[in-house]
């Protein structure tokens, strides 16, 4: 295997490695991308639709997906990162598009899907002005947060847990500790193959060990066999309307913002993974991630999809085995395309025991924290940098706490106070200026 | 040197998971050694465990008779929990078994009351004769053992003729219970056919608390096809007068009318609308079940509304 030679990575970000690797090393990204399967499954179970629309849902989920992993990587003019940060169906706009469909359905969610994608590609160069507004430990604070937003999807999946209030199963508790230990172990003490494939290794010795253990994950793994092989997506449901309601503007420009900044920071911890060189952010990569990013979530809006995101769960994935080549994007695209196409090997994907996968974010998730807190901590600390963090972490993290209390919260809050990363990021940078009044009004006098 | 320690690691992984496949082999040995009822109705794994968990009891008994009281009386842990427990009785309502209060064993409890007047034992054994509630639910208030607030409770039971001959059923309840649309169906399946039996007789006894039409916030109600009602969803008076395929949910839906359109071509018809909730800042879900039913020669409406499952957070 080829080793990079200063060993920061396996593979650099514009290196392409070997056949073999690259497969492997795309299909583990595909693994964990295999997650957000969960998603649109979730959104036609809310909405009561039939088998035949969740299929469907998923395909065009799976292709939009896959084209947006491939755009962000590729580095096109003034379109994609260029970085090794797939795409899948995030839950950012799940709560929208439910409302969406609820009061007008697909059409309605097609056209706010595409205006959501449209308004990110809109607040891309806004971003890039941002630059004096987000000091490195801003940034390495947006970089945790990226990794403490996926805390509740992967540990209720680590519990093995579907529905509120549900049973928990000591096996499946089991489970996930296994197969998180075997990816820990193989990532600390492997090396060479075993350290860049931990997540496989882990994944699928969970996988076994749940269908020894627990015999419904070999009857539903079994189950598959009715799926059909081969199935074309219909495509003839592109020719259904789109609507679009501007009554749902404000609250559709508010998740805008709270997605383009959970993508910035995704961009961000890509970066920093991927050139750890760099002495100041570099705001046009990032700039074209989030162009390619809101081109990707408009897409999914046309093909009638659940709106997709960058994945913070890859990213973290990445930065645990240092392959950080943005040509596995690529063909973890192509791979996720070509498995829309093939519906029980999907099917036989989404089977991946809950606890397994809850394992593999837990996994992925501590490298997004980790990175962060790191660059964090960085810069030279002192009273205004702990009072931003800390009330930012305050009033960020309180919304995944205390979601009671922001219930009965008075409107403006509760439209703004969402989810701890747009939160504390919101936060951060306006105390972040608040703070240094003193030292603007002395470089202004200057 | 480098294929010693090549072979120290492959042996090091090797035991690991050896390791792993005896300890699992152990645990899977756990398992249940009858074959499972049917659970593909219920949502929830807490109601699919407590089927499981009376109907590997009920098994045991038919096999080896009442001498197995013995093993559930030697170890009564294994069937008491803070969330379920096993107890057996007989069918004129004596107790024989009761891993939770074994105070109550050999009393009869033909009569027990709870709070809103129901009569758990009757209503069991009225559940075990209906072949619309295969697993025999009933839905009451009972109370902790060493507590003294009542709880809300939903028991499955299953009728069981022992070796010698004796019939007794076999049952384990969950406290502070999930909604089942199982169990909805099973209230309003019932209540149509209650309707085809006793006609206007029976709405009164619908309406009743005590009714096992009435358990928690779950409500029989009907109405005619015009949408006059018979039973109110809301209060136990037909004066409380609305219409009710006006009626929209949180997002100006109307689900009541949705859901006769869906009874055109249908005997019943489940249809989902939105609902607020103080402790969450997006919508409830909620389902609505309707069915028809016959009451003196002319078609009706009955139905219920329940909880769906949330997502898990």
């Amino acid at each position: 295997m080829k080793m990079a030679d200063d060993k920061k990575y396996e593979y650099s970000v514009n290196e392409v490695p070997p056949v073999g690797h690259l497969l492997l090393s795309a299909f583990q990204h595909v693994l964990i991308m295999v997650v957000a399967i969960g998603i649109p499954i979730i959104f036609a179970g809310q909405l009561n639709e039939t088998p035949a629309f969740t299929a469907s849902l998923v395909t065009f989920s799976m292709l939009a997906s896959g084209i947006g992993s491939i755009i962000q990587a590729l580095r096109l003019p003034y379109l994609g990162s260029g970085y090794l940060c797939p795409n899948l169906c995030g839950p950012s706009y799940l709560s929208l598009s439910l409302s969406a469909a609820w009061i007008g359905g697909l059409p309605l969610m097609r056209g706010i899907t595409i205006v959501a994608g449209l308004i990110e590609v809109f607040l891309a160069p806004v971003i890039q002005k941002l630059k004096n507004i987000f000091p490195i430990y801003i940034v390495g604070l947006v970089v945790a947060l990226v990794g403490v937003s996926i805390v509740q999807i992967s540990v209720t999946s680590f519990f093995g847990q579907t529905f509120q209030g549900d049973a928990i199963s000591n096996m499946d508790i089991f489970i996930g500790g296994i197969s998180l230990l075997i990816m820990v172990f193989c990532n600390i003490w492997g090396k060479g193959f075993v350290k860049i494939y931990c997540l496989i290794i882990g994944i699928f010795s969970g996988w076994i060990l749940a269908m020894i253990l627990i015999p419904e994950y070999w009857q539903n793994l079994l189950a598959v066999k009715n799926s059909p092989l081969f199935a074309m997506p219909r495509f003839q449901s592109l020719l259904n309307p789109v609507t679009f309601r501007f009554d749902l503007l404000i609250p559709l420009i508010v998740i805008a913002i709270g997605s383009t900044l959970k993508t910035f920071g995704n961009l961000l911890a890509a970066q920093k993974m991927s050139e750890p060189e760099l002495k100041e952010i570099n705001f046009v990569p990032i700039r074209n991630g989030i162009v390619a990013d809101g081109m990707a979530t408009a897409l999914s809006g046309v093909l009638g999809s659940m709106a997709v995101d960058t994945s913070s769960s890859n990213i973290g994935l990445a930065g645990a085995t240092k392959v950080l080549s943005r040509w596995i994007s690529v063909v973890a695209g192509i791979i996720f395309i070509i498995l829309a196409f093939f519906p029980m090997l999907t099917n036989a994907l989404a089977h991946i025991p809950k606890p397994v996968l809850g394992a593999s974010l837990i996994f992925s998730g501590c490298f997004m924290i980790c990175a962060g807190l790191i660059q964090m901590l960085e810069e030279k600390w002192d009273q205004r940098k702990t009072f931003v963090v800390g009330i930012a972490l305050f009033f960020g993290l309180s919304t995944a706490f205390l979601p009671s209390l922001y219930a009965r919260a008075p409107k403006l809050i509760q439209t703004f106070f969402t989810d701890p990363l747009p939160t504390a990021t919101i936060l951060a940078v306006i105390l972040n200026q608040l703070f240094n009044l003193d030292v603007l009004y002395k470089k202004i006098r200057k | 040197m480098i294929i010693s320690n090549q072979l120290r690691r492959f042996f090091s992984y090797a035991t690991i998971i050896f390791l792993t496949l005896v300890l699992s082999v152990f645990i899977s040995g756990c398992e249940s050694r009858y074959e499972n009822p049917d659970l593909s109705v219920y949502q929830y794994r807490d109601t699919k465990e407590i089927v499981k968990f009376v109907h590997d009891a009920s098994q045991r008994i038919k096999k080896d008779g009442l001498k197995s009281l013995d093993y559930f009386r030697n170890d009564r842990k294994l069937n008491f929990s803070s969330d379920r427990y096993l107890y057996i009785y007989d069918i004129n309502g004596v107790n024989i078994f009761h891993a939770g209060m074994p105070h109550l064993e050999g009393k009869n409890l033909w009569n027990l009351t709870d709070k809103n007047g129901k009569k758990p034992i009757q209503m069991v054994i009225a559940a075990l004769a209906d072949k619309n509630n295969p697993h025999a639910w009933v839905h009451y208030s009972w109370w902790e053992p060493g507590k003294f607030y009542p709880i809300p409770k939903s028991s499955c039971h299953f009728k069981v003729t022992t070796p010698e001959g004796r019939v007794i059923f076999v049952g384990g309840g969950l406290n502070y219970p999930h909604e089942e649309k199982e169990f909805v169906r099973i209230a309003v399946d019932g209540t149509a056919g209650l309707i085809k039996e006793k006609g206007t007789a029976a709405l009164a006894e619908i309406e009743s608390p005590a009714s096992p039409y009435n358990f928690r916030d779950v409500k029989v109600f009907a109405f005619t096809n015009e949408g006059k009602l018979l039973v109110s969803p809301v209060m136990n008076d037909r004066l409380a007068e609305f219409k009710l395929m006006d009626c929209v949910d949180e997002m100006g839906h109307k689900p009541f009318e949705k859901a006769m359109n869906g009874l055109k071509n249908s005997d019943s018809v489940w249809e989902v609308f939105l609902t607020k909730n103080r402790y969450q800042r997006t919508l409830v879900k909620k389902s609505l079940y309707l069915r028809k039913a016959r009451l003196d020669g002319s078609e009706i409406i009955v139905g219920a509304i329940t909880d769906l499952p949330q997502p898990p957070g």
